[in-house]
């Protein structure tokens, strides 16, 4: 039972289609307050720091161009990466797929005979849906990142992937707490909430010795693993515990440990609004005496090699997880992050989400944008998400084009009537004419429409539409073109 | 000055007034202007749904038939977005050699209202006449596609009588993205309710924008609403003089 | 989905052969470091200040986050040390191994971090700290856990830090320290601020884990420029 009350699927291959997810979404204040308001603060934080940096645009060039050199010699940087982190005393572990990944995972925490591990947050881990996997094996995964806590305890689903709670408000949150922690008189005050996580997790911190993380970037140059955090929990998981596991895309890695001086810069303003966060941890492999003797890494593909192949999709894989698109998304500030269905939201989740599917579900998500563009201005790594958007939605049409229910869906039909109309001109005029004809029977004595069914209705439904004036504009204009003859 | 209307698929069909207004502006400022006959559709809708095939057709047809002409005027700015920004994709997909090069050599010619005004003929001061109480809405592609800039504000504020109110949060989308306002009604919806409490907050009677499809988005609403508050193309207002009021004021 | 089990190298194998026939590249070592020295590099990578105006916007940029800055000099450095202990009403100190004596006064007791247990730590009321440089754009002080700046945890566990940063080691930009260094570090924290959350409706709440009370001495080691 989620606290909030709201019970999102975030498994794309059983998640409701994005128009229909959203509606328990629109139809809840409370929610939709608390996402704004959130999205409002790290919207006015970000622009108000990208305002200051004088070289915010070449950063973002630059930020592309190492991406995209180091996804277009992937195997080559994830080989050294592989090589420098193991002579450093890692072991590298490669996942092909959510499960193989979920299976590593466990046989090395058996190995430790571990029964808890604690977890920095770690939307990866997410994805291949780790938790309940762990569980039901008999090792309890306990998060350690404040959100991730009042997920885990509210029984919540992340709708962002920087502030995963961000639809939870104070009260919720302080309820959560006192219900878990047994805290009596809790106020809701951020402060006394922070405190009361604070000294939930001290605990976990010093005694459980297994720990799990993502990885913000790995760096080929030395095979090091870069955790940008704020509260601290990330240091404790990667420093106190005896093991630590390290679980990442294969597009987290990037060339040279010099491009994070980019890559740091352009993340903390976007994904917060600082000019850096709090704390970043840097290391390689194993250090005697300071931090974790076993560390390992398993990489990541799940999809990912696939997107790699495509032209226009490539640049997805750009993505740093800085969340500034679902931030800047019109859409997102209405819907929140949980009717996409998917751990990855907002536009990246639009675009991210069906391809790791291979487009075999979450259709509805390219479309699940209005195309303004917003989250492409502020992406630091200059994702066209707009352009890939496009090109998923005519992957969709080619895809369900070819089922013969798919032919007489008001939408297809539509489309195909349209494009015949355009193909000459005599039949656009003949289309208008009888288009008006057509619609006069819906048309009010004010001459606007109120009404209209199938497809139609869905734009009636909270908008008038003016009825086909009597003389389309190119007849018009013949006639007065005959008029000065 | 020699100039070729294209006025858009939906412009030619819902807003012929936009049309009419934009021939009395150009012609006012002696602008020789001719419409093709034989135009429809520059391809938007079917691209933006994800039918390129359908799309490539009529973007096709859009080239050929503009080789010859001087400049195109387009009082849309998604149109002119559609053109510079998912033609050449278009043709690199599923076009020849030719093709590619005939939108190469029409691409400089292709103009959106106001940069056809401010680049083209080099106007500011159209001469119009509009004492009303506007907002103007910066529609995305205007924004961010086609980077409009400040021209829109150049030429409004060399409207007389006019009295302009800034729009809170202007760079925010209304949501009406095409066929987005009725895959996803819902959204949608709750995208104009904001914004239009945005528009209603300026009490201006009049909210313009180049582009008649968000107005569209807009407009209709305000109208179920009873809002008292009304839509206009941004071409309307320029046509407008004492003598010639706009159409929507008769 | 059923995937039948691979073993690691063979999911090692078939991810490398599925990236390079997405890449579709052989790049050789000196086409691929070719490739890299293109990648377009505007952005600002030296700073443009004066030293004197370096180190106040550092210490400007830490007292926006609350950590407590006092300078001195040199020579007054272990004097200024002891005060600040002082100052902070704690007792029990751990110490990097490198920290040198003189920083330790024996008004204070002292447990130098030989191997200590994350038990004993928790024990103690701060640790004082060297540091590497310090970056002032963004009021960053970087740690690489040499002697001086001690293992990962004695700057983790306890609640007061502080922390000794030498003017001469701040650099303005984020360019300029990894410009610095390129003896690369096995392990590294950059620290901006004492911890904070902003999970609970993005109100900031500062200290959450790691030290809350952040105290810097600005060392001013440098000549006027």
């Amino acid at each position: 039972m989620s606290h909030t009350g709201y019970h999102p699927v975030l498994d794309p291959a059983l998640a409701p289609p994005f128009p229909k997810a959203v509606l328990p979404v629109l139809r809840n204040p409370q929610l939709r307050k608390n996402v704004a308001h959130a999205i409002d603060v790290i919207q006015a934080k970000r622009a108000r720091l990208v305002t200051e940096k004088a070289d915010w645009q070449e950063l973002r060039t630059s930020g592309a161009a190492i991406r995209d050199h180091a996804l277009a010699n992937l195997g080559t940087y994830l080989e050294q990466f592989e090589d420098r982190c193991t002579a450093a005393g890692g072991t590298v572990h490669w996942a092909a797929d959510a499960a193989e990944a979920r299976r590593i995972i466990l046989s090395i925490l058996k190995q430790e005979s571990a029964s808890e591990v604690i977890k920095i947050k770690t939307m990866t881990s997410a994805e291949i849906q780790l938790n309940p996997f762990l569980e039901a094996a008999g090792v309890k995964a306990y998060e350690t990142d404040l959100a991730e806590i009042i997920l885990q305890l509210g029984n919540e689903e992340p709708s962002h992937i920087v502030v995963p709670a961000l639809h939870v408000n104070r009260s919720q949150v302080r309820d959560i707490f006192a219900q878990s922690m047994g805290l009596q008189n809790l106020s809701d005050d951020p402060k006394a909430l922070t405190a009361a996580a604070r000294s939930y997790l001290r605990k976990k911190f010093l005694t459980v010795p297994t720990a799990i993380s993502g990885a913000n970037f790995l760096v080929a140059e030395t095979g090091a693993v870069a955790v940008v955090e704020s509260e601290g929990n990330g240091r404790m998981c990667l420093t106190l515990p005896r093991t630590m596991i390290t679980l990442a895309g294969i597009e987290k890695v990037i060339p040279r440990f010099q491009d994070l001086e980019v890559m740091l810069q352009v993340l903390a303003r976007s994904a917060t609004g600082e000019r850096m966060n709090p704390y970043t941890s840097i290391w390689s492999g194993v250090t005697p005496g300071d931090g974790p003797q076993h560390f390992h890494v398993v990489l990541l593909d799940n999809g990912r090699s696939s997107i790699l192949a495509k032209k226009t999709e490539r640049q997805t894989l750009r993505c740093i997880r800085c969340a500034a698109c679902m931030n800047s998304c019109p859409v997102y500030r209405q819907t929140g992050g949980h009717a996409y269905g998917s751990v990855y939201p907002g536009p990246i989740g639009a675009i991210l989400t069906p391809q790791l599917m291979q487009m075999n579900h979450a259709q509805s998500l390219p479309y699940a944008s209005s195309l303004c563009g917003a989250c492409y201005e502020v992406c630091p790594v200059k994702i066209n998400i707009p352009e890939v958007l496009l090109e998923l939605r005519s992957q969709v049409v080619n895809q369900e084009r070819r089922h013969p229910t798919k032919f007489f869906d008001p939408m297809y039909l539509g489309m195909r009537a349209a494009n015949l109309a355009f193909s000459q001109a005599w039949l656009f005029h003949a289309a208008q004419f009888f288009g008006r004809m057509g619609l006069k029977l819906f048309t009010g004595r004010d001459g606007w429409i109120h009404h209209l069914p199938s497809l139609g209705g869905k734009w009636t439904q909270t908008r008038d539409l003016r009825g086909l004036p009597k003389q389309p504009f190119h007849t018009w204009w013949a006639a007065r073109q005959k008029e000065t003859k | 000055m020699r100039a070729s209307l294209f006025i858009t698929c939906y412009n030619d069909t819902l807003f012929p007034e936009t049309g009419r207004a934009v021939v009395r502006l150009l012609e006012r400022l002696g602008v020789e202007l001719d419409f093709h006959p034989k135009q429809t559709c520059c391809g938007q809708m079917h691209a933006n749904t994800g039918f390129r095939g359908e799309a490539f057709c009529q973007a096709k047809r859009f080239v050929r038939m503009y080789q010859e002409t001087d400049v195109v005027v387009i009082p849309s700015s998604s149109c002119v977005a559609m053109i510079r920004d998912q033609y050449p994709g278009l043709f690199e997909e599923l076009g020849n050699e030719e093709l590619r090069r005939q939108l190469a050599t029409l691409l400089p010619r292709v103009f959106e209202l106001s940069e056809f005004l401010v680049d083209k003929i080099g106007v500011e001061d159209v001469g119009a006449y509009f004492p009303h109480r506007v907002t103007y809405h910066a529609s995305c592609h205007g924004l961010r596609a086609i980077h409009l800039g400040d021209r829109p504000w150049r030429l409004m504020e060399k409207v007389r009588g006019m009295e302009q109110v800034p729009l809170p949060n202007l760079d925010r989308c209304c949501g009406f993205g095409g066929t987005f306002s009725v895959k996803n009604a819902e959204v949608s919806s709750a995208m104009l309710g904001v914004k239009l409490q945005d528009v209603m907050s300026t009490r201006a009677e009049f909210c313009t924008a180049l582009d008649n499809s968000c107005l569209m988005h807009l407009g209709g609403a305000m109208h179920r609403q009873y809002a008292g508050m009304r839509t206009i193309h941004l071409a309307e207002i320029l046509a407008s003089t004492e003598t010639e009021p706009a159409e929507a004021l008769r | 989905m059923n995937v039948p089990p691979a073993s690691r190298t063979d999911s090692r194998t078939k991810i490398l052969e599925e990236i390079r026939a997405a890449t579709r590249t052989t790049a050789n070592s000196i086409e691929l470091s070719a490739a890299y020295d293109s990648i377009p590099r505007t952005y600002q990578r030296t700073g443009r200040m004066g030293a004197a105006e370096r180190v106040a916007l550092m210490i400007e940029r830490l007292r926006e986050y609350d950590a407590d800055v006092v300078e001195t000099n040199e020579s007054g450095l272990a004097a200024t040390i002891t005060l600040q202990l002082k100052a902070s009403g704690r007792r029990r100190f751990v110490a990097p191994q490198g920290l040198p004596s003189d920083w330790m006064s024996s008004e204070f007791e002292w447990n130098v971090d030989r191997g200590m247990s994350a038990a004993e730590i928790e024990m103690c009321e701060g640790v004082v700290t060297g540091s590497t440089c310090g970056i002032a754009e963004s009021g960053t002080i970087v740690l690489h856990h040499s002697a001086l700046e001690g293992r990962r945890i004695v700057s983790l566990l306890p609640d007061w830090h502080l922390c000794v940063l030498y003017a001469s080691r701040v650099v303005e930009t984020l360019p300029e320290y990894f410009a610095r260094f390129q003896q690369l570090p096995a392990m590294a924290t950059y620290i901006s601020g004492p911890s904070a959350t902003a999970d609970i409706e993005m109100t900031r709440i500062k200290g959450v884990h790691g030290p809350r009370f952040l105290n810097v001495i600005m060392v001013q080691d440098i000549g006027t420029e």
